[in-house]
This record gives C-alpha cells, structure tokens and sequence, in this order.
C-alpha cells in the first residue's frame, strides 16, 4: 500500500511496490492523459511532476513516490500558461506525446525563464513527438515563456 | 479479405469513391419523414440539425493528428452556410451505412470535399425553401447566411426551422450529384483559419484514444510476440514462473482461423503491470517460421536476382520502343538505389479492446481501415460482420500501422475464450517486433541519352515487400495484360518526365512477403521510388552535366500523358515545374555555399497519379568530414496541393511529413535479422528529436483546384534532397536510406 | 554493506589461536529485572533519541518492514547472513534484562552481557569513544522504547568461524578502548565534530578502508572504500570531484541531502542522512566544519567558480544536435533533468559535470542511482529519480556511463565497466 497525493487528493494504491507510478496513475487512479509510450523513459509520453519536478512515470517505483505530490496533466486543469499556448500554436496533430510534452515544458519555463533554443533542446530531447509537431512546441514553450515573465514582471 | 474479392477491381481509392456514391444514393432517407417537434432535421446521413441549429457533422474517417473532422465539417458548413461555432463532430461507429471506411492514402480530403460540400448544399437549399415559406417570401429572394434564412429585412435561424417542422424537400441522386457548389470565390470558411476542433482535449488529458478504453470486469492482456511473424506455432506453454506474479490469470494458446495471429500466446492478468511482468516469466516453445533463416541482406538479394531477370513483374507503364532507344542509345546511366527497413513507431502501441455483449462483438481500438479488418474479424470469431461492430477512438498515431487491424484479432479471440471483457496492450517492444513495417527496397533505374544528349527513354525496376498483396489483395489494380500489382509500393515510378519511352516494372519481393507482413507506412512505395527517382534525375543531370533544376524543369514539359487531366491532375508536369521553380528561387538555388555546405533539390508528386500533391523541396546541408555527420540545416518546401481547406492543419502535415521525411533519411531504420526487427524500443531506434530539427520554411501555392492529399507527400521529397545536398556538400554519392555517418566516411575515404 | 568488513572478521577465525582463550574470557553481566520507563528523566531520554538518530541505530537494527529496533536486518556475507540484534527492551529476545553497566560495556568493549564477544560489523571501534552521559542517554532512550518480541534468528555463519572468542583475538590487535580526546589546538566546533564523526556517527566505518582482516587503516582515515557495490568517497582532500565540499556544501548535504553540486544522499548514506535529522543544526555545522578541514576545502576554495564554469563548459549546449549514438542515448534518457545552462547550476537539476558519482574511481555510485533511481524519501525531499533498472539493459547503462565520464571528465575511462555493472545488476535483481 502506497500513499501519495495525486493533483491534491490524498489517495492510497494497494500494489506491489516497483509497479511503475504509471500504471497506478493511469489504471489504479483512473487519470488516463498520462500515457504509455515505451516504459524505458525514452519518450517522455508518461511524463508527470513528482514535488513539482517532471518525472517519467513509467520508469518511477511506486514505493518511491510515497507521501510525495504528483501532478498529472489534469491537475494542471487546462489553466496553465502552456496549455494556452498549445491552443494558440495549434500544437497536438495525433495528440498522444502532448501531455508530456506539457508536464515536460513546465519544468522548462520555470527552471529557465527565457529559454534559449540549446535550453528548449536539451530539456525537451527526452519528449519524442512522432507526430513531429517540434516547430509548433518550440514557438509554444516561447511564447508562454514570454506570458510567465510578463506575468512576473506584473506581480 | 474474401469478402472483398466482389470489389477486386477497385482500388483503395475507388473504394473511398465508392463509398460517397452510397452515400449520395442513400443519404436521404429522413427527408420524407414528417419531423415531430423534437426531432433533428437530417437532411444526409453525414450531419443533422438540432432545435437550436447546432449541427454535429459525422465523420467517418479516423483521427489520428491530421484534425480531419475540422476540415471535413469546414467544407459542409460553408455550402451550408452556419456558423462555425455551431458545429460539433461525432466520429462514428462501424456500420454498414457508412459504406467503406478507410482512412489512408493521404485521399480524406481529395475523396469527401464533393460528399460534405454537395451534402452542405443540399441542406442549404432545403432550409431556403422552408425558410422562405415560413417568412412567406420566395426561396428566389432568400438567401443563407450565418445559420439562418433572409429574406430582406426579416430571417429565420435554421433552429427555428427545425422547429417548426424542418424541411421537407427531397433530392433525388442524380439531383444531387449534380448540385452545383459555391464558386470558390464564395466561400466563408474554406482556407480561412480555424482552431481544429479535436485540439483542447488533447492540451488537457481528456481525449481518449483506444489505449484508455475500460470497461468493467476486464482483463489485462499482452501477448508473447512468436518468432517469426508467418507460421509460428506454439509447442508448449510453461507459466509455472509466471504464478508467482499476484494477478496474474492464464495464458491463452490462440486459436485463430483467420490466421492472423499465428501461434500467439495471449498473457491476461487483473492489471496490466502483471500482464507485462507475467509474460516475462511464461516460456513458450515454438516452432518457428522459415523466416528466421531470412535478414535483410536475404531480401535485397533476393530484389536484386528478380530485377536481373527480364521476366517476372508487373509492367505498370510499358511504352513501345524503349529497348530500341536504348540499342540506339549514345549514353546510359543505370544505377541501383536500396532503402532498409523502417518501422511506424506510433507512439501509442498498438491494442484493443474487446467484449461481447448481446450477442455482438465490441472492439474498441483506433483504426484506419475498419472495413478490412471487420471480415478478418468475422473470421477469427466465426460470427457473421453484422454482430461486430467497431467502436471509434482517436489514434496516438497511424501512419499507415493501423491500416492493418491486425492486433484487434487477439484480442477478440482472447475475449471469446475468456468470456470477459479483455483489454490487449502491446508493450513498445512486443509493438515493433509486431509491425507491419515498411519493406526494405531495392531499385535500378536506367537513362538514355541520344549522341545530342536528350534522353530518350528510361526503365524503372523495383522490387519490395508488397503490403497489398499480404492484406488486401483485393485491391491490387492490373496491368493492361492482367498481372496484378500493389501500386501503393510503386506509385511515384510512374513520374511526370517527359522522358520519351518508359517502363516501369514492379516487382513483389515474394521473400520479404513471406518473412514478415509488408505495411503501408506514411507513402509507402513513394516513400522509395522517389529516393531512386529523384537521386537519379540528379545523377542524370550532373551526367548531362546540366543544372539539376533546370534538367529536371526540361522534362516536365506537360507533354502527352503528362499533361494532367481532371478532377484532381489538372495542369499536370507543368504544376510540379512551378513549385520546383519557386522552390528554388525560395532557396537561393544557385548561390554559392560555405565549405561542405550544399543545397539539393528534389520534386515529387505525393501519392498517385491520378491524385497528385505537387511538391518541391531544397535541402541545405552540411558535412562534417571527420565525423561524417550530417546536419540538415534548412529545407524550404513548396506545395501545391490545389484548394487548401484547413491551412494551418495543412501546414501541420507538411511539416510533419517533412521531419518525417527527414527522420527516415538520418534517423531511423532498422534491419530485418533471422525473422525479426532489430530494434525494439527508442533506446536504439531513434527517430528525430526536437534538437535535430532544421529551419522549414513551407508555402503553398494558392490555387482554387481541387483539394488533394496532404499527410503523406512531404515524407517523399526530403530524402533524396539530402542526398542531392550532400552531393553537392562533398561530391559523394550515397545510394541508401538511411544515411548513415559511417556510410557517408566509407564514401568520403573512397573519393580519395 | 557491510560484507568486507564481516569477511575480513570470520578470516580471522582462521588463526585459531586457542591461546586467545583466557585473554579473551569475560564474564557474563547479571540479568537486571527491565527498569521502569518513569526511573528515567524525560529529558535523558530526549538526548538518547537524538543521539541514537544521530548514530542511525535505526539503519540496522530494523528489518524491512519491520518494527524500529526489533532486529533482524540482514547482511549478506559470503559466508551467509548475519542479523542485527533486538534492541528493545524485550526481556527475551532483546535487552530488556541489560544493566546499563552491561549495556556501556557492549558499546565501549564490543562485549555482549553473556560475556561474548560481539562481531564488529556492529561499530563499538567507534562507539567506544563516547562519552559517558552520552551511552547512559542511549540506555535511557533504549529502555524506554515498547518491548517487541521476536523470532530469534540464527546466524548463518558456520563453524569454525562463529567461534566468538575468536573475535577478541582481533581486539587485541586492532581495538583500543577509551573515549574521545579533544585536540585543543582546534575550535570547540571542530572538537564536536570530530566527537561526532569518530564516535557517534561512526563514519570511517565505511569511508575508511580496511585492512585485510577488516580493521580501518589508522594511516588513511577516510580514504574512501567500496562496500557492497557502493563506493563510500573518500572524504579527504583525495575526493574527486571537481570542486571541494566545502563546509556549506558539507551541511547542505548533511542535513537536506542533497548538495546542489556534488549530489544527494542515495543507497546506504540516505539512512544516515535520515538518523543525522534527529541531531541540531549545530551538530551538523560542526561535522561540516570537521570534515571541510578533513578535506582541506579551504585550500581549494579560490578555484572554485573556475572548477563549475570549466566543468559545465562541457555540457549539452555545445554539443547541439549529436550524431554519436551514446550523445542521443544521453539526452533523451538523461538531459530533461540533469542539463542546466550557466555557470550556476540550479539544485534541481543535478549536474553530472560537477557531480562526484561522476568522478569516483568506480563507477558503482552513477550506476547503482541509474538502476534504483531516488526516492521522494530519499535526498531532495519529495523529489525522485525514476529508476531505469527495468528500463535500461546493461548495454545502454554502460553507454551512458561511458560516454558521462568522457563527456564531463578529465579522468581516466572506467575500467571493467561493463563489469561492474553487471555485478550491480546481480545485486539489483537479487533485491527484487
Ligand atoms: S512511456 Fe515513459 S518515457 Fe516512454
Ligand atoms: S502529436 Fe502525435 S506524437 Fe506528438
């Protein structure tokens, strides 16, 4: 039995301890947007925050999230800067890596607030899109990037 | 696939025309109905109107990234003239009303734009007719405008309509074959921007694609992939190790009469983490097919001893006197071009899931081409079609993987032996070794020049694993003498040159065909014609020792047959001569280039013939001599793909398909060893990253023709851009996809 | 973890010096009636608490999944397992019937209340140095705890080298009884990390190498050791890591675990990390202070901002879009965390060109975090490292391995990687 709060909510999963936090999340919790795409942390597909950082969840022990905070791709609610800017550079075609793109990108805005091309490729490197929608992730991580610090500058 | 024998002559894209001529005949079926106050107006089965004039626009093809509803529910609703904001989609179930449906071919739009536009048209003019009635004034005097009826100062939404009965008039099918449709010049919403409509569930996690399907009571599975992908069958089974996983349930030894899925041995547990790790601790014992005596070396061998034949094959294009013009020949160029194996890696694996209820069978899963896989289905389960019915999901990707329906199968006769409900998921290693991948390919092209130098004829032989010919033989076209070919691996030999006598020979790998089940991936055979195509034209002109553009502009001379012919071709050569011009010119074609630096040119013309997608593409790339690595730096794309209707998901396909393009030049590709791939998982198979993206710029022609494809073409003309840039870049000649850093240093040390 | 040290300590049984006999004779410590929680003051037992954190007697008197202190935490040894005693004050099977004479005799001699001599994985060559009040504190805070009662476990080492006399033998030559001296030429904070370090929290048990026979070599104190598959860096001036663990670096890791340059707490220092929690701020600025000067930080300090901007010079930025397959291995399993863009990297993003596991002699460390990964529990509160030991086949770790240590050092290639890896593998499944 492991225990952790998932988008806020205390909930309890009663599983072997090194059953990946993806398919707890997924199957257990019943979060479906985080998705499986390889299980090796090679696609970034099952990417969620765990104590606010981007984790890949197909590769992270149950065990090892207990009494920790995860965040799912709903947690962020739709709210979240980058989810506008997902919309506004018509990011997703099949859709499918977008989550993690999103979970991924989140680190990415905050660890480095004007990020530069180099900045965008290395954090985003481990996120495959076989849809191969980069351009539009670049200009959307830019752009929402541009939104945070106009917002901080405000604050 | 017996049941598509009836339509054997019909090609995949005569099916989809097939399928709007029901529609058309059909589609009228409610308008005599008297509407009771809570009923829709429907005036064709693709869409219906509600009391308050929200119109849900059904589509039929599958989505899988291309936002097809978006665009197919913008051609209805600007014939029907409605307010964009009122539209919604359902993608729909299986069922025989639809006709056949297929999604592929890069056809959506081209084969739907007369369906939904003429469908749009017809509700327009019947909601005229009852508005003018019902505002008392003449449908003459009326007109349609945002999702209501005007008549002078006065109007009547289409709700209103609805509410006060509907319409009642009927279009008879020749009526409304005949509909006329707004003159481009008209429309409202067609090539305007548009946010696409299956967008914001896939920002905020609520799309469900088949991989998150559930329903109460079921059972995990995932499969023990066999040996070889043909005529394994399984000796024993021994899950003793597998016991000790908590949930783990049984593993099922397939029965499969359609022969789908031989020798599968189905692993089901209470969740999927115990399907995975008990598969792991189930030893099978299997007898293997011949194929793991085959690798990928075996097939090209074997293309090349058939292409060294002169008999076998399909000559697709055989014009009188092109062994004459070679006898006569002043110079030859021949030279053989081989692309290796290349795998879809969608990003979602392949699963299903599936369940009786009521006596009928419900698959839930993404697919592409529901109408091939639903009679392999019906013969798995010895159930007539009728009591299967396909439930419609959104694809974490198809690119041609999930034409083939194969993985539904297991997971349906795991479902009837189980007698639950049973959700089969492959693991990303179990999706490869599964694949329905692209063929490896293995091409010789040969040139004739006469003493002044102009060609004058030119032969094309290409031997490949035949996806058609593996699952749907039935829509093999023939040959004038009655030879069947699969012209989804050899559309794109067949070029728009003017290149006086021309055969094109294709040639079904019959090894690779029995080693492993040959897959349509995004363009399939132009995905490998063109890289010999138009590798070779560059050859041809550098030999001719002419401007590769200029060469290549020469033979496009719209000439005879390549003149192009409606609906789809008009303008012919002379279109793909425009956009390789202002590709060019976008390009800076001509300029000189820094050091090992090269600009490379390629044109082609997307999927078919008679459906051509005009593309040119310039390719600035550099060579890293020590390293051999290649950096593709910038590729300008020009498109002419006739009447864009969604732009921005246009755009989207092409720079997709571009980096697709790209990917398969330098990043992917595996190899066919003793009957299976490779690679198995992106820790070695590593298509591109965000970081190997080069600057696209992209433009469209604007035309008013008629809309043809858009997903596939650009995968087509990158590849042999790069090669052409790295010619240019180096002086070295590579003549194999993908290219490698070790083949472009072996090539760089033999120039020396 | 502690497999040499047991190894070297039953090679001893080997000298089967029998003479040993009556030097090695002590007597048994009569059995007390336990001692009421109430006779001792809430204030004693508080100090026992700390200290027993501070010494993490938790670590190895507790089984996984077991109750706290009850015992039977097993350490494999080639020579089979041996399972830590019950230190509740359970009148069976723990030492409920200990006299805290007999209890400070067991810390400061290593000698048991039946007089047998106790095996030195459990560390009295420290605990001897303690002072006084400190060992009645720890009786104290012992004594209090709830009785659990439990299976006695034999331990599976066979004969003739769990002849317990034996053991005294090795006393005799490398054990000297007595408390901590104070050097008066240091600062009252030096002396108490010393006290602390030496004694306590016992440190150079691990990061001390043994001699053959499993006695740390007096002449290398904290030279570095490796200890079942983890490497226990040497906490000298010989650390490799590029920059020095400076006093700050010392208390971050010590007291959050993490450093934000050289790593955080994983594999057996978490537990460590975990008991120091118990201990003041102050105690743990004093073994910083201590081993800053163990380390001879401050000799190094001028270097090091040069040491981050040359070590992070050779990161990911430069090397834009790679051709070399281990580079591609890297940043798409690796780089989203662990790829930072200036000269100051961030805490977060742990950087593998300043890190130490990067820069041991050994690449046991790297390995071991890239198989188990970091729990939330572990280092960086509530953050993880996923653990790729499912993921990754040994070929791609020896990829990444490799191709960090090429990457982001000066140093040498490892040798006998693959190995090594293969051996941490073993070690990984068995656990599962
Ligand atoms: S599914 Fe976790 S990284 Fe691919
Ligand atoms: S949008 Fe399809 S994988 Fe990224």
């Amino acid at each position: 039995m492991t225990s952790f709060h998932i988008n806020g909510r205390l909930v309890m999963v009663d599983a072997e301890d090194d059953m990946p936090l993806l398919w707890a999340i997924r199957d257990a919790i019943g979060l479906t947007g985080t998705k499986f795409g390889c299980g090796i942390g090679m696609c970034g597909a099952c990417t969620v925050h765990v104590g606010g950082r981007p984790t890949r969840s197909c590769v992270t022990p149950l065990a090892s999230v207990a009494g920790a905070e995860v965040t799912t791709i709903e947690g962020l609610e739709g709210k979240h800067p980058l989810q506008t800017a997902w919309a506004d550079h018509q990011v997703p075609q099949c859709g499918y890596c977008q989550s993690g793109q999103i979970m991924q990108a989140a680190s990415l805005i905050k660890d480095f607030p004007a990020p530069t091309d180099e900045d965008i490729d290395a954090v985003m490197a481990g996120n495959l899109c076989r849809c191969m929608a980069y351009v539009r992730i670049r200009n959307a991580i830019k752009q929402a990037a541009t939104q945070a610090r106009k917002v901080a500058a405000d604050e | 696939m017996s049941k598509l024998k009836n339509q054997s002559t019909l090609s995949r894209r005569a099916f989809l025309i097939g399928s709007a001529g029901t529609a058309i005949a059909f589609g009228f079926a409610q308008t005599g109905a008297i509407a009771d106050e809570t009923s829709p107006f429907e005036p064709t089965i693709w869409y219906s109107i509600d009391r308050s004039g929200i119109v849900t626009v059904n589509i039929t093809r599958a989505e899988m990234g291309q936002h097809i509803g978006t665009a197919l529910a913008r051609i209805l609703a600007d014939e029907l003239e409605v307010n964009w904001r009122n539209i919604r989609l359902s993608a729909v179930d299986t069922d025989p009303k639809w006709g056949i449906m297929v999604t592929g071919g890069s056809r959506s739009v081209s084969d739907d734009f007369p369906v939904y536009s003429r469908a749009g048209a017809a509700g327009r003019i019947a909601l005229i007719e009852a508005g003018a009635k019902l505002l008392g004034s003449s449908p003459s005097r009326c007109f349609a405008r945002h999702g209501a009826v005007f008549a002078a100062n006065r109007s009547i939404s289409y709700g209103e309509i609805v509410r006060r009965g509907g319409p009642a008039r009927k279009f008879m099918p020749n009526e409304l074959a005949e509909l006329p449709i707004k003159l481009a010049s008209e429309r409202r919403l067609i090539g305007q921007k548009a946010d696409a409509l299956d967008i914001p569930a896939k920002i905020n996690g609520t799309a469900r694609y088949g991989i998150d399907a559930s329903v109460s009571g079921m059972v995990y599975a995932r499969p023990k992939i066999p040996p070889t992908r043909n005529d394994s069958v399984v000796r024993s089974v021994d899950d003793s190790a597998a016991r000790q996983v908590k949930g783990y349930l049984t593993s099922l030894v397939l029965e499969d009469p359609s022969n789908t899925v031989p020798g599968w041995v189905v692993v089901c547990a209470t969740s999927y983490p115990a399907a995975i790790r008990a598969a792991d601790l189930v030893k099978v014992d299997w007898t293997s097919g011949s194929a793991t005596e085959v690798s990928e070396q075996n097939i090209l061998d074997h293309g090349a001893t058939q292409i060294a034949s002169s008999s076998g094959g399909a000559l697709v294009v055989d014009d009188p006197g092109v062994d004459t013009a070679f006898e006569a020949a002043g110079s030859v160029l021949e030279r053989t071009y081989t692309t290796g194996s290349v795998l879809h890696a969608q990003l979602e694996p392949v699963n299903a899931l599936a369940l009786e209820k009521d006596g009928r069978f419900e698959i839930h899963t993404g697919s592409q081409w529901q109408s091939l896989v639903l009679p392999v289905l019906a013969d798995a389960l010895r159930l007539p079609q009728e009591r299967i019915v396909m439930r419609t999901y959104p694809m974490g990707g198809g690119f041609g993987r999930r034409l083939n329906g194969d993985y539904a199968v297991p997971a349906a006769l795991a479902s009837k032996a189980l007698g639950r409900p049973v959700k089969l998921v492959l693991t990303r290693p179990d999706d490869m070794r599964f694949d329905s991948f692209r063929s490896p390919s293995i091409q010789t092209l040969r040139l004739a020049f006469d003493a002044q130098g102009k060609v004058t004829a030119m032969e094309h032989h290409a031997s490949a694993g035949w996806p058609s010919a593996i699952v749907a033989p039935a829509i093999m076209r023939k040959t004038r003498d009655g030879t069947p070919y699969d012209q989804d691996a050899i559309d794109g030999a067949d070029h728009w040159y003017n290149v006086g006598a021309q055969r094109v020979r294709a040639l079904s790998n019959t090894l690779a065909n029995s080693a492993f089940r040959p897959g349509y991936l995004r363009s399939v055979g132009p995905g490998w014609t063109n890289w010999a195509v138009e590798t070779f034209m560059d050859e041809a002109a550098r030999m001719a020792q002419v401007d590769p553009v200029t060469f290549r502009v020469e033979l496009l001379d719209g000439a005879g047959r390549n003149a192009g012919t409606a609906p789809n071709a008009i303008g012919g050569a002379k279109r793909q001569a425009a956009v390789l011009k202002r590709a060019a010119e976008k390009a800076g074609w001509g300029t000189v280039m820094p050091k090992d630096t090269g600009l490379g040119v390629a044109t082609t013309f997307g999927q078919e013939r008679e459906m051509p997608t005009w593309g040119a593409c310039v390719a600035r790339v550099h060579v890293d001599r020590s390293s051999g690595a290649i950096a593709v730096e910038k590729l300008t794309i020009v498109v002419d793909a006739g009447t864009i209707v969604h732009p921005d998901g246009a755009l989207a396909q092409v720079e997709g398909g571009a980096l697709w393009g790209l990917s398969m030049a330098l990043h992917e590709g595996t190899e066919f060893v003793k009957g299976q791939v490779k690679d198995t998982n992106f820790d070695s198979y590593t298509p591109l990253r965000i970081g190997d993206v080069p600057d696209l710029d992209i433009e469209f022609i604007n035309s008013i023709e008629a809309p043809v494809g858009l997903g596939e073409p650009a995968t087509t003309v990158v590849a042999p851009a790069i090669g052409n840039a790295i010619f240019a870049a180096t002086g070295i000649r590579l003549r194999h996809l993908p290219i490698r850093p070790a083949a472009v240093l072996a090539a760089l040390a033999s120039q020396r | 973890m502690f497999k040499k040290l047991v190894f070297a300590v039953v090679a001893l049984g080997s000298l089967g010096l029998a003479g040993f006999g009556l030097l090695a004779w002590q007597p048994a410590i009569a059995p007390v009636a336990p001692p009421a929680t109430v006779s001792f003051a809430p204030e004693l037992v508080a100090k026992g608490e700390a200290l027993a954190g501070g010494g993490y007697c938790a670590a190895c008197h507790t089984r996984k999944g077991g109750e706290r202190f009850a015992g039977g935490y097993a350490m494999e040894t080639p020579f089979g397992v041996i399972y830590s005693t019950n230190i509740t004050p359970d009148p069976e099977t723990g030492i409920g019937t200990w006299s805290e004479a007999a209890f400070a005799r067991a810390m400061q001699k290593g000698v048991s209340r039946d007089g047998s001599h106790l095996l030195p994985v459990f560390s009295y060559d420290h605990f001897t140095k303690l002072s006084d009040d400190d060992v009645r504190a720890l009786y104290a805070y012992f004594m209090t705890r709830a009785p659990v009662p439990t299976e006695r476990q034999p331990n599976g080492i066979p004969f003739p080298f769990n002849i317990r006399y034996l053991q005294a033998g090795w006393k005799l030559l490398y054990f000297r009884a007595g408390r901590f001296e104070p050097d008066v030429s240091k600062s009252s904070e030096w002396n108490r990390g010393a006290y602390l370090a030496q004694g306590l929290s016992h440190c150079g048990a691990c990061h001390t190498p043994r001699n053959l026979l499993g006695a740390e070599k007096s002449g290398n104190a904290y030279g570095g050791s490796v200890i079942d598959n983890w490497v226990a860096p040497p906490l000298t001036a010989a650390n490799p890591a590029p920059t020095p663990w400076t006093q700050e670096e010392l208390y971050d890791y010590l007291r959050t675990g993490a450093s934000k340059v050289h790593g955080t707490a994983a594999g057996p220092m978490f537990p460590v990390v975990q008991g120091l929690g118990a201990l003041p701020d102050s105690d743990i600025r004093a073994l910083a202070t201590y081993f800053a000067d163990v380390d001879k930080a401050a000799d190094r300090l001028p270097y090091v901002s040069g040491a981050v901007s040359l070590a992070m010079s050779s990161t990911l930025a430069k090397e834009g879009a790679p051709s070399d397959p281990d580079a591609r291995l890297y940043i798409a399993a690796c780089a989203s965390c662990h790829y930072n863009a200036t000269n100051a990297p961030l805490a977060a993003r742990p950087d593998l060109s300043l890190n130490s596991a990067v820069h041991l002699a050994d690449p046991n460390n790297l390995v071991q975090v890239i198989l188990r990964g970091i729990s939330a529990k572990e280092g960086m509160p509530g953050v993880v490292m996923p653990a790729f030991g499912s993921a990754l086949s040994d070929a791609d770790v020896v990829r990444i391995a490799a191709y960090l240590r090429r990457t982001r050092t000066d140093l040498p290639p490892w040798p006998d990687l693959a190995a090594k890896i293969a051996a941490i593998r073993r070690q990984y499944d068995a656990a599962k």
